[in-house]
């Protein structure tokens, strides 16, 4: 208890996204759909939560809107205290690329670079520069257990391993948040259960928050935080133990 | 990795597709190459023809004689004149020469024409079309002789033969009508009608003398120079001399007007051919791009979901465009080389097309299709092709980053 608390002196606990009655409408044909409906919550540096629901709840739609992929109809978004209403498309994409990672289902890795440029592609972007890209490059890369598969393409490589490329891109830059769409729905669930130990683990050791859009009952029965959404509402938002 | 570094792997894709479009840049090359050699190897040719036809490419006269040729407009003083314009750099030669109609009598029939006067001592035949074409007899050898070189054509009329006398006609410094008589030494024979049948060549002191004219009195200098494309900085230098402050100083455009009318209209004809080609190439580029675009739509909204801005997604695609262009450059220089090998040092002979005294602009034309490209023209082909494939990367670059994420993402 008392290493608790000395923990979270150390790293105190801040709202790094926070949604306040968010509304995103689809038009489809002469019908309004609200894919996400008065959605408000916040996510805590740290946290490991999960957004869960059948398909169409909403899930996928509010990691866009966090990430700035997508555009509220209504509400309003904050990353870092930083309105995203108020953004350019430049300035969106800055964001992203300083503050937020993303693990995609399909690991949408670009396919004519390695697992090194793949993981280094966002730095690059940042202006980091060479010698300290490829130091952090490679721990990265280590840390996600892909030590010595650095020079492999991605058809060279697993689902799993793909994946594991996937997360190290999203964690490299150290950012804010990483945002994992179904991150293990293409893999078997014996590389699922080994990303989401990975993750837990980066989670733990490195302080990274995750926020996932699951209905993997695997990833739900690991999450810290669980918000289940029914129909673009939040219907429980419950701390598990 | 680096932008140039990712936009080379991009293209690279889809090999075959890039191949395809890197040859049809390279073959735009070779046409452009082919078109833009030809006319600058002709137009030179042209040119360097005319000018030896008489007035040079760059012409020092009277003023108003162009536009009154009579024989009563004179310069002075023209070999101080000469020789300054000789000293100058890029001269390769400067005659003094009096020009004038006049009419040509034998014992048989009279014909009208026109001569040149010249000092046999100055005239070489690489600059004077009607000395290098004598075909019988020989060049009157004293400027004060009585000698006359005469067009095989304009001989028939007059029914003379080498040795024969002519009686030539004109009116002089005063507009008076003199005649003298000359001994035909040689005919020439340039394939030119207007030319053969009309020309004659004359000592210049005799006609100096005929026509009431002082010694260093005449009607032209005509200026030879190593490369016609400097005959207006050339014009500016002979002008910008003290002794050609009273005489009008005229590039071979003004000179020979036809002959500038009919490279102009030509070199348009050329353009035009040139940007229909341009066209395919960029049509071409254009199609290779925008496919590329379209298949990468959701690898975009990657790049831009994890940082890319919009604008560095544009140059990504430019810098593709810019990586096409010198694959089809290097392929266009590849297939190119030995075309132009060949163009430049064998050509196609087309004279059992054209005959090989083939006329056009009123000069003679070589009928041996051949090729020289002036470095202006490189540097404009290489600027053409690098133009046209950014200018076809404009809309796939401009398309790539306006695709918001969300729906690039959505894209299977």
């Amino acid at each position: 208890m008392k290493e608790e608390i000395q923990d979270k002196m150390k790293n105190p606990i801040v709202s790094i996204v926070r949604l306040r009655d968010v509304v995103k409408t689809y038009r489809q044909g002469k019908v309004d759909v609200h894919a996400v409906n008065q959605v408000s919550f916040d996510i805590q540096s740290r946290d490991f939560a999960v957004l869960c629901g059948p398909s169409g709840s909403g899930k996928t739609s509010i990691l866009n809107l966090i990430g700035g992929l997508d555009v509220p109809s209504s509400g309003s978004i904050w990353i870092d205290d930083v309105d995203l209403s108020t953004l350019s498309n430049t300035e969106l994409s800055h964001v992203r690329k300083n503050r937020i990672g993303f693990v995609f289902q399909a690991y949408n890795l670009i396919p004519v670079m390695t697992a090194y440029e793949n993981a280094e592609f966002v730095l690059n972007l940042q202006g980091v520069p060479e010698a300290e890209c490829r130091e952090r490059v490679m721990a990265t890369l280590a840390a996600v257990g892909l030590a010595g598969l650095e020079h492999r393409r991605p058809d060279e490589m697993s689902g799993g391993q793909q994946q594991r490329v996937a997360i190290a891109r999203a964690i490299v830059t150290s950012p804010a948040i990483v945002l994992a769409d179904e991150p293990t729905a293409n893999v078997d669930s014996h590389t699922a259960e080994s990303l989401l130990d990975l993750m837990q683990q980066l989670n733990r050791d490195q302080g990274i928050t995750f926020l996932f859009s699951t209905h993997d009952q695997h990833v739900i029965d690991r999450a810290r935080r669980i918000i289940r959404l029914h129909d673009g509402k939040i219907e429980s938002d419950e701390i598990s133990h | 990795m680096k932008l140039n570094q990712l936009a080379w792997r991009n293209i690279w894709r889809r090999k075959r597709r890039t191949l395809i479009t890197a040859f049809s840049i390279g073959f735009g090359v070779m046409l452009s190459v082919t078109f833009t050699g030809s006319g600058d190897y002709t137009y030179t040719q042209m040119i360097d023809m005319g000018a030896s036809m008489g007035m040079g490419h760059v012409t020092v006269e009277p003023l108003d004689y162009q536009l009154k040729p009579t024989l009563d407009k004179r310069l002075s003083e023209t070999d101080t004149l000469r020789q300054q314009i000789f000293a100058l750099d890029g001269v390769v030669d400067a005659t003094v020469r009096i020009t004038g109609q006049a009419m040509f009598a034998s014992a048989r029939k009279s014909i009208g024409g026109a001569f040149i006067a010249v000092d046999p001592a100055f005239e070489k035949p690489d600059n004077n079309l009607l000395l290098r074409s004598l075909v019988e007899g020989e060049m009157f050898a004293e400027k004060d002789g009585r000698g006359i070189v005469i067009g095989s054509k304009l001989a028939e009329k007059l029914h003379v033969k080498i040795g024969k006398k002519v009686v030539y006609t004109t009116t002089d410094a005063h507009g008076e009508i003199v005649s003298n008589i000359a001994r035909i030494t040689g005919l020439f024979l340039t394939g030119i009608d207007m030319v053969d049948g009309n020309m004659a060549l004359l000592p210049i002191a005799s006609v100096q003398k005929t026509l009431g004219y002082a010694a260093d009195e005449a009607s032209v200098i005509a200026v030879i120079i190593s490369d016609q494309r400097h005959a207006e900085a050339m014009r500016d230098s002979i002008a910008a001399l003290p002794q050609a402050k009273n005489a009008a100083v005229l590039t071979w455009k003004k000179a020979q007007p036809d002959l500038a009318g009919v490279i102009a209209f030509d070199k348009a004809g050329n353009y035009i051919s040139q940007f229909l080609v341009g066209l395919l190439i960029a049509v071409g580029i254009l199609n290779t791009m925008l496919m590329s675009v379209l298949e990468r739509n959701r690898e975009f909204g990657v790049m831009m979901a994890v940082g890319m801005s919009p604008g560095t997604l544009f140059r990504l695609v430019m810098v593709e465009s810019f990586w096409l262009a010198v694959v089809g450059l290097i392929l266009g220089i590849i297939i190119t080389a030995p075309w132009y090998y060949y163009l430049y040092y064998t050509g196609i002979d087309l004279s059992g097309t054209f005959g090989s005294d083939f006329s056009y602009g009123g000069v003679l034309v070589d009928p041996v299709f051949k090729a020289r490209l002036f470095r202006e023209s490189i540097i404009a082909i290489l600027a053409g092709v690098f133009l046209l494939a950014l200018l076809a990367g404009l809309y796939p670059a401009w398309r790539a980053g306006r695709v918001p994420p969300i729906e690039s993402l959505k894209t299977i």
